[in-house]
């Protein structure tokens, strides 16, 4: 197979990168940029845990080769805080006992973050609904709705 | 009992300890990274019971990757799961099998190479030579076929060699006074069988280790584990290394829900990949290999119960089947269990239980959420309805008349476990939660008209907190810690105990806190510990993680008040039991003074820091301690259900949920665990299940979960319409007065919904999932009864 | 066989034209080389991972911007790499064409419908599909070019069976063109899934167009009924020219289940799918039917 040379930016951060034609995304962030917080859950696009922002908009990077980022913006879970200050979705999360294991809580969070850009003042049904694709076992969803809809009410970014 | 205003740090709102989880940061197994590590990936059987004879490496190996096979692994023989005492431990595995497949998914090797797409090539080129096959039993009724294909002639128990016969795994019976007596005495007498499927753990970290090989010989290891000194101890013993040189690192675990209990099977794999090559193996299973390697126990339930006409119960035969797929990993405790929640439900009386579990060709069963006791929860309350519908018996009024509660003698853990009941919050909860659900009119299943079909079901359950009793038993069950106060008056609780999300190490911070008077953001019970630095923990699971976990950080803590308290005597020149100890929120310390004289003060800090400069020593103690009792901690749900009649469809759009954990140490976390397990519980009533194909042996699903759904938000009641609420008791034999909730909150999900689509549409399910094909159906073929 | 849905195992070429002519040439040039065509990749990849379907050269087509368009001006004139929460952003797509808005917004999740495109689900060719049903109630044709010239057909015409379409080699879609929508329209699409965010276990789209009482046209079209997306031609005909009453819509929701073939599956049965056709096809004309009245 002929590599691809590939450029990109993640969480701010110019690379470059040269890639097998069937590298993953999901691999790329994990194995070689050491950016463990995107998760492998399921392989098939099903649970919603390696999500990450493509151009600003979710994406799951399971499904997603790295020959296909070149010259993309990537956001991970680790670029979304502003250095010491959480995202007030980080703070909701937290505040609102939304987060258990804490392994679907990236994807969660990432998704929940796009949702509110797309529509500032969702309504509990389309918070459900936009988060559908994203799976937690261990919370039941309720806290993570709640965590989403205190967030819209007014989050404000916070130290940590 | 204490009111919640005499703790400091208990019961309260503190932002938790998850801020790696929000920030990417925390790290679990499969987030390790050694260098030089290679990427492993197993190879598993395409059949479901087939000899090996066979298996040849070259091509894979000319590819450059390391393989093993089971030529290359010890062949000690043991259980993976060493939670119960080595006589009452059945042993049938050994790390690669050498003779035969017994499950379709089975490792029989294994390749590392420098990436994952490596060895995966690499893996494809390994030849398997295979010999006899046999056809798969995967219907329960066919691992009981007395011509059924052995899957097993003999295993190990303790030390003694058992026969297998007709692929009987273990059998338990248990008998309390004379069944045919109490049958005698009553007046109904009611004789269903339910049947509960296997499901799919889904936690969402597949199975991982990483294992860095010592220099001395021994190894370093990471690994998805609800007790990391189970996996030293048997790793130790596998590999003939010492457990000095044997070290478990904790680490977050991503979910389990009983499934890492046991050692998995991946991990003697890894480490003996790591072994054989002299370098780090990451292993990490893909989904589709998670789906194989474990799944719960499913349980096959005759239920025979009779009760006088003013609702007097008066005996009970309980007959259930389970098979166990390949491996047996803990079905002779299971068996107890089952027989422990059923007893304990409710005052039988007379009692006869006969437990059978067999060997089947599929993925080995272990535990789930509950261990058994959601799966017998589902045939008691049901006949619990279906007892008070008989009567004329208000089904909520029938419970209260015959639950065993404060007082009475209870076996959650088994029979060989007996302990009296002190804290009970049965009472409170059946009757407050009625009345937030207007139970009252919830009407009758003919008395509802209409496409849409509202119903309400009721349904109770509990589990023990941890498997303690007077004597050690057949299970083992103890904890332990260090406490230490640092050199500024900050804290270190070191710890082997683990946390699967449902805020073990949020509580065990806590406690400290409110023995020492410490603030809780100056106490660390960080990851950063293994086996080696920690005494011995047998496991979170059996929902032991508060009441005995913390139960022995408490202990432990009392020690270190005490030394503190002495050194703060010298200090003082006085004695300890005239000294005070108290938290300063302005000081943001805790402070120790005279009685009677506060501001004397000297901070925690300043003792410490003193004790140090002068050489005294370090403030600290280690132990570990057995709990004597395991108190049942208790769940309620009242489920409103509407059944479309048109489509079959059931949503749930209102429930209540009461949980009696004596003292709640962090609220919100407590809450969470019950909503968690409510969505667990309705994905067991609406849509779980992971058949098999009976031909060949496989997953219908072929381990990916686009054909295995589980609950997402959308199948949750509106958050308005959710009420959690809690009794209000105080256990007085755990730390602070507290119990567990964790796996009490799954046992009666399932049922409370079973009972409610009853009261809906007059139809009792005895098997679930209750899909809407399956609703549909039921609902026409009693619309055609009924037109007959 | 044996899967590692971590990685993607195959080996394989990656080509990314950055115009259609390149991407053309290139079909051209391996048209016999088992080269396929990567949008979205939520289904190729997915099946690249669980059954091992082999490619040699892959083609990523969601870099040619000419592909990526949504054009409101005369109907709706719809890029093949457009993603999918892209075509649902138009609020032409949500007034005017709501059984193509309902059927995406039905389909997985957020960050699927932001990779997914149109034309990926058009050449995947899923009996499930679900912009399919839709499409084809209106009429949408697609426009397939290759290195030879381009053609134009119609979504109807397109797909023949499980995963296969008339398309040649060498052909790309390039454009899926949906005819202006008339006044006195209204269409529907209903699902019937495990969960919402699952692939269907029986979907349908229907277009009305409605003159006072009358049914002018309609369309009814269901999906995961057979090896295709199927039109219930009688169904259609009972309707045409008709008088529409609860009485004459419960009469056609009996004939339908003549037309169409539902298999037992891991999804559902054959009977559930056959009785939900009758519940669907009520509602949905009763929802077209008060539409058209807007």
């Amino acid at each position: 197979m002929k590599k691809i040379p590939i450029e990109f930016s993640i969480n701010g951060q110019k690379r470059e990168a040269l890639v097998n034609p069937n590298d993953l995304l999901i691999n790329i962030i994990r194995d070689e940029l050491y950016l463990t917080g995107t998760k492998y859950g399921c392989g098939i696009g099903e649970c919603g845990a390696c999500t990450v922002f493509l151009d600003n908009e979710p994406v799951l990077s399971c499904l997603t080769l790295a020959a296909a980022v070149d010259g993309k913006e990537i956001t991970t879970i680790e670029g979304l805080a502003n250095g010491n200050e959480l995202h007030p979705m980080q703070i909701a999360f937290l505040k609102n006992a939304a987060v258990q294991c804490g392994f679907c809580t990236p994807g969660m969070i990432l998704t929940a973050v796009a949702l509110l850009k797309e529509n500032p003042s969702p309504t509990e049904e389309e918070i459900k609904d936009y988060m559908r694709g994203n799976i937690c076992r261990c919370t039941g969803y309720v806290q993570i709705v709640k965590a989403i809809k205190a967030c819209a009410e007014g989050g404000k970014s916070e130290p940590i | 009992m204490l009111e919640k205003e005499q703790f400091d740090v208990i019961g309260k709102r503190f932002d938790i300890k998850n801020i790696g989880k929000v920030t990417g940061e925390e790290i679990y197994s499969c987030d390790v990274n050694i260098p030089r590590q290679l990427y492993a990936v197993v190879l598993r059987s395409p059949y479901p019971h087939a000899e090996i004879k066979k298996i040849d490496y070259t091509e894979a190996e000319k590819m450059g990757a390391i393989c093993i096979g089971p030529d290359d692994v010890p062949d000690t023989l043991y259980n993976e799961r060493i939670v119960s005492i080595p006589d009452k431990t059945y042993r049938d595995r050994i790390v690669l099998p050498k003779d035969k497949v017994r499950h379709v998914g089975e490792a029989i090797a294994a390749c590392a190479a420098e990436t994952e797409e490596e060895a995966f090539a690499a893996l494809k080129k390994i030849k398997v030579e295979w010999g006899k096959k046999w056809k798969p039993l995967v219907a329960l009724d066919d691992t009981m076929d007395p011509n059924a294909p052995a899957i097993y002639d003999q295993v190990y128990l303790g030390e003694k060699k058992v026969e297998i016969k007709n692929n009987l795994a273990c059998e338990r019976n248990i008998d309390v006074g004379d069944i045919e007596q109490g049958f005698k005495e009553a007046d109904i007498i009611v004789d269903e069988t339910f049947n509960i499927k296997r499901i799919y753990h889904m936690q969402l970290e597949t199975k991982s280790a990483v294992c860095k090989p010592e220099a001395n010989g021994g190894i370093t290891l990471w690994t998805t584990t609800q007790g990391i000194h189970n996996v030293r101890i048997l790793l130790g013993h596998i590999f003939d290394i010492p457990l000095s040189k044997v070290n478990v690192k904790r680490i977050t675990l991503g979910g389990s829900f009983g499934s890492s209990i046991q050692m998995n099977s991946i991990t003697p794999i890894c480490v003996a990949l790591a072994l054989k090559a002299r370098r780090p193996v990451k292993l990490v299973t893909s989904r589709e290999g998670d789906m194989y390697d474990h799944s719960s126990y499913p349980l096959k339930t005759r239920l025979k119960v009779g009760v006088k006409k003013d609702g007097t119960l008066t005996a009970a035969h309980c007959q259930v089947w389970v098979e166990i797929g390949g491996h047996n990993i803990q079905a002779y405790p299971y068996l107890g269990c089952v027989a422990g929640w059923f007893a304990s439900l409710y005052k039988w009386k007379n009692i006869k239980y006969e437990g059978k579990a067999f060997y089947s060709n599929k993925a080995p069963s272990c535990a789930r959420r509950g261990y058994g006791s959601p799966q017998i929860n589902f045939p008691v309350e049901n006949t619990m309805d279906i007892l008070s519908e008989k009567l004329g018996i208000d089904p909520v009024h029938f419970r209260l008349q015959n639950y065993v509660g404060r007082g009475d003698e209870f076996w959650g853990q088994g029979p060989t476990v007996r302990s009296i009941i002190r804290s009970c919050g049965v009472e409170e909860m059946l009757v407050k939660g009625a009345e937030l659900i207007s139970w009252d009119k919830r009407g009758k299943p003919d008395e509802k008209s209409g496409v849409i079909r509202k119903g309400i079901g009721v349904a109770r359950g509990f589990h023990t907190s941890g498997t303690g009793g007077p004597h050690p038993g057949e299970v083992i069950d103890y904890s332990g810690a260090t406490v230490k106060i640092n050199e500024d008056g900050s804290a270190d609780v070191i710890t082997a105990l683990m946390d699967h999300g449902c805020g073990t190490w949020d509580a065990g911070a806590k406690v400290v806190a409110e023995v020492l008077k410490i603030p809780f953001e100056k106490i660390s019970i960080d990851n950063g510990v293994d086996t080696r630095t920690t005494v011995f923990d047998v496991n979170t699971h059996a929902t032991r993680g508060v009441y005995c976990g913390c139960g022995a950080i408490k202990f432990v803590a009392e020690k270190v008040k005490e030394i503190l308290l002495n050194y703060a005597a010298t200090l003082f020149e006085d004695r300890p039991e005239n000294l005070d100890l108290a938290l300063n929120q302005e000081l943001g310390q805790g402070v120790i003074y005279p009685k009677g004289l506060p501001e004397n003060c000297k901070t925690i800090g300043e003792i410490a820091e003193h004790a140090h400069t002068t050489s005294w020593g370090t403030i600290a103690y280690t132990s570990t301690l057995r709990q004597k009792n395991c108190p049942p901690c208790f769940i309620t749900y009242f489920t409103e259900v509407e059944v479309d009649t048109r489509t079959g469809e059931i949503t749930v759009p209102r429930v209540v949920m009461l949980g009696d954990s004596g003292t709640i140490i962090n609220p919100e976390l407590w809450k969470g665990q019950i909503l968690g397990a409510y969505a667990l519980g309705l994905g067991v009533g609406k849509l779980e299940s992971i058949p098999y194909d009976k031909i060949t042996g496989k997953l219908k699903c072929n381990g990916f979960i686009t054909d295995f759904k589980v609950p997402t938000t959308i199948d949750m009641p509106d958050i308005d319409n959710i009420i959690v609420d809690h009794a209000h008791t105080y256990e007085p034999t755990g730390p602070f007065g507290a119990k567990g909730i964790g796996e009490a909150a799954l046992s009666a999900v399932a049922s409370s919904f079973g009972n409610a689509v009853y009261n809906a549409v007059g139809i009792r399910f005895h098997e679930l999932p209750i899909t809407p094909e399956i609703m549909f159906k039921a609902l026409q073929e009693k619309r055609n009864r009924r037109e007959n | 066989m044996q899967t590692d849905s971590k990685i993607l195992a195959q080996e394989f070429e990656y080509l990314a034209p950055k115009t259609l002519d390149e991407a053309l040439d290139l079909l051209e040039k391996y048209k016999d080389k088992n080269i396929k065509i990567l949008a979205g990749g939520t289904d190729l990849l997915v099946k690249m991972k669980t059954i091992n379907l082999k490619v040699n050269y892959l083609m990523n087509v969601k870099n040619i911007s000419e592909l990526n368009f949504v054009d409101t001006e005369q109907g709706l004139r719809i890029g093949a790499a457009t993603p999918l929460s892209h075509i649902i952003k138009e609020e032409k797509v949500k007034v005017k064409y709501s059984a193509l808005y309902e059927g995406i917004m039905s389909m997985a999740a957020p960050a699927i419908r932001n990779m997914g495109t149109m034309a990926g689900n058009l050449g995947n060719s899923s009996p499930a599909a679900d912009t399919v049903p839709p499409l084809i109630a209106y009429g949408a044709e697609l426009k397939l070019q290759s290195k030879r010239g381009e053609h134009t057909v119609l979504v109807e015409d397109l797909i023949t069976g499980v995963g296969k379409t008339i398309m040649k080699p060498n052909e790309l879609i390039t454009e899926i063109i949906i005819p202006e929508i008339n006044k006195n329209t209204g269409s529907a699409f209903l699902k019937k899934s495990r969960v919402k965010a699952d692939l269907s276990k029986i979907n349908l789209a229907i277009y009305l167009e409605r003159e006072g009482n009358i049914c002018k046209d309609c369309k009814i079209v269901f999906g995961s009924v057979a090896i295709k997306v199927l039109r219930a031609e009688k169904t259609e005909e009972l309707l045409k020219g008709q008088i529409i009453n609860s009485e004459l819509i419960n009469k056609v929701a009996e004939e339908v289940s003549s037309e169409i073939k539902p298999i037992d599956d891991i999804r559902s049965t054959a009977e559930y799918r056959m009785a939900m056709s009758k519940q669907m096809l009520k509602d949905g004309l009763e929802l077209a039917w008060a539409r058209a009245k807007d």
